[in-house]
């Protein structure tokens, strides 16, 4: 982890290469945030591929609570089911479920975020509905929507990105409000341009940095509001997810007597949010052209 | 100018609350998963089904609906649990006390913990203490509630057996000895929280403590010759905890999502709990009225810290 705290910036100002470029090449040095890319790459690769690692976990074995051995890498569970299967295939629905809910999440935040700088008169009810919805208890929202939806994927989906774009079109917005008034923006205006060429050609492209950085945060987000709504019991009951799987052993009670029915799981969402994070910190501070220490 | 603060900062607690009230009565009403299959049975005879739903009021105009509920909710009504046959305010208020404890105390043990964390970090920024410190507060962060509370339920009570695994209170103690059986109770769900709240405060201390020890007041204590402990709690520190502060109203959020996972994993009577029963119960009018009530409790939490905040630093009154 590089530090955040002294202001060097003057430092790498003689090579002029992109902006990008430079990203990346900060980036690139800093070997906990290149690491945490690798993580995020294999559990996606895992999530893909789930079929040919391990069998979908279902019915009943005869090996009962066994602790982690050879033949059960994570141990198996309360009916004989192979915790190791399950977290394997639970990447498949936490990482879909994450992935797809923060797309729509950053979807609707980009768009209504750069709508809401660049229109003046929607700035103010926009800006409004971002703050009330902000400053709201999320979960619960999210539980009683989901409850009453039914469970299943899709419902998952739908509800996490429904309160997860406020984040974003909070970020957006703000650093959308800089470049507003910038002179080019001005330029493009009176030349004629129309107010969806403005968004597309010039708000949308000043705005992709802190994009960058949001989608993996809300990501990480989405993760643990799955695994939440899962734990609680919203989960989709035909498929497996690393909240689900704590679910069922917070429902037969393995939680207090086999602890490899939570550890692994629980292993699984901390590495994917650490990683996450650690992605996010790397990438602002390469960005910043802190890279080096 | 102090009372025309408080009352912004009142009339927008009010919106924030209308808000909430308004958004869930009409996603409860417009999704698919209508209230009124869920309380009428496809068995029951026609004559019942009708009467049922007129019980509920739910046979009338959404609009009208959504007034009565309106007029209901400004008299603490908050109407009745599907499958309790009992208000759902009485449900919820049984079990608010719990949840207020829980919260409260586990925002005051993040406090007395997180500032002098944060102190530690910024006082010796760059060094390995920061970094081990700056790297644990990114970490706990990234915890998932349930996870840190399975792991602490584990570790110290079921394999070290210092702590009970559930519930809030021993039913049989009386006295003094009740008051200890609570606390005893509360550590490890109080601790869980703690856990993932301590990141943000520690960090934002952190931060906000490095910039002002860049200040020139900072500069001046230190060429007074202020011993240098001093200059960072009397001077430095007192500074730096009021943006903190502002962490608290952020993290409000997450305590009352934090709480209802935690309670739901110690067993823990609260709201959070109730919550956890409800969805197993298909109880809509109890999820619906537990987040009014959690809103409720996050919107008076902002208020106070935002009055207080602008009590103790006129500059933001001013702004």
């Amino acid at each position: 982890m590089t530090a955040v705290a002294a202001t060097n910036e003057t430092k790498k100002q003689t090579r002029e290469p992109t902006p990008r470029r430079r990203t990346w090449e900060g980036f690139r040095r800093n070997p906990l945030g290149v690491g945490s890319v690798a993580v995020l790459v294999l559990m996606a690769l895992v999530a893909l591929c789930a079929p040919l690692i391990a069998p979908f976990p279902e019915g009943y074995g005869t090996d009962i609570s066994l602790p982690p051995s050879a033949a059960h890498w994570f141990g198996t569970d309360d009916v004989g089911q192979d915790v190791f299967a399950q977290v394997i295939w639970g990447t498949r629905v936490s990482i879909t479920v994450g992935a797809a809910a923060s797309a729509l999440a950053i979807l609707i935040g980009l768009l209504l975020g750069v709508v809401a700088a660049y229109f003046r008169r929607l700035d103010t009810p926009l800006g409004v509905l971002i703050d009330l919805s902000l400053s709201l208890p999320v979960l619960p929202l999210m539980i009683l929507v989901a409850a009453l939806a039914g469970p299943s994927v899709t419902t998952l989906v739908m509800v996490i990105a429904l309160f997860s774009w406020p984040e974003v079109a909070r970020v957006v917005r703000s650093q959308a409000l800089a470049i507003v008034p910038l002179p080019y923006v001005s330029a493009a205006r009176m030349l004629g341009a129309s107010a969806g060429r403005i968004i597309r050609s010039h708000l949308l492209p000043g705005v992709m940095p802190v994009v960058g950085v949001s989608v993996v945060l809300t990501v990480s987000r989405a993760v643990l509001a799955e695994a939440g709504l899962s734990f609680l019991g919203l989960g989709d009951p035909g498929s497996w997810s690393w909240g689900g799987i704590l679910h069922k052993a917070q429902l037969s009670g393995s939680l207090a007597s086999a602890w490899w029915t939570t550890l692994f799981p629980s292993l699984a969402i901390l590495l994917l949010v650490v990683a996450a994070t650690l992605v996010s910190v790397a990438y602002n501070d390469a960005r910043n052209h802190r890279g080096e220490r | 100018m102090t009372l025309k603060f408080v009352g912004t900062r009142l009339l927008r607690g009010l919106v924030t609350l209308w808000f909430a009230v308004t958004v869930t009565f009409f996603l409860v009403r417009l999704l698919p998963g209508d209230p009124v299959v869920t309380v009428a049975d496809p068995n029951m005879t026609a004559e019942l089904r009708a009467k049922l739903l007129a019980d509920f009021g739910l046979d009338r105009p959404l609009l009208v609906q959504y007034g009565s509920y309106l007029a209901q909710l400004v008299q603490g009504n908050l109407g009745m649990s599907f499958r309790q046959s009992l208000p759902v305010t009485t449900v919820l208020m049984e079990r608010l006390p719990w949840t207020l404890i829980l919260t409260l105390s586990a925002m005051a043990v993040t406090v007395v913990v997180g500032i002098p964390l944060g102190v530690l970090a910024a006082t010796r920024a760059r060094g390995w203490v920061d970094r081990v410190i700056q790297v644990g507060g990114i970490t706990a962060q990234s915890l998932f509630v349930p996870s840190i509370g399975v792991f602490l339920l584990y570790v110290f009570g079921v394999l070290l057996g210092w702590f009970p695994i559930g519930g809030a209170l021993d039913p049989d103690a009386t006295g003094v000895a009740a008051s200890l059986s609570m606390l005893h109770h509360l550590v490890l769900p109080c601790l869980s929280l703690v856990f993932i709240q301590l990141g943000g405060y520690v960090l934002t201390m952190r931060s906000t403590l490095i910039e002002t020890m860049g200040e020139d007041y900072v500069a001046l204590a230190r060429a007074k010759g202020v011993p240098p402990g001093a200059v960072v709690w009397k001077h430095a520190v007192r500074n730096a905890l009021l943006p903190t502060t502002t962490i608290a109203g952020l993290q409000l959020g997450a305590l009352v999502g934090g709480a209802v996972l935690t309670e739901t994993i110690y067993a823990y009577p609260g709201i959070g709990r109730a919550i956890f029963e409800a969805v197993g119960q298909m109880d809509f009018p109890v999820l619906q009225g537990a987040f009014v009530l959690l809103a409720a409790a996050v919107v008076v939490a902002n208020l106070v810290t935002d009055v207080a905040y602008g009590l103790l630093d006129p500059r933001v009154r001013t702004s």
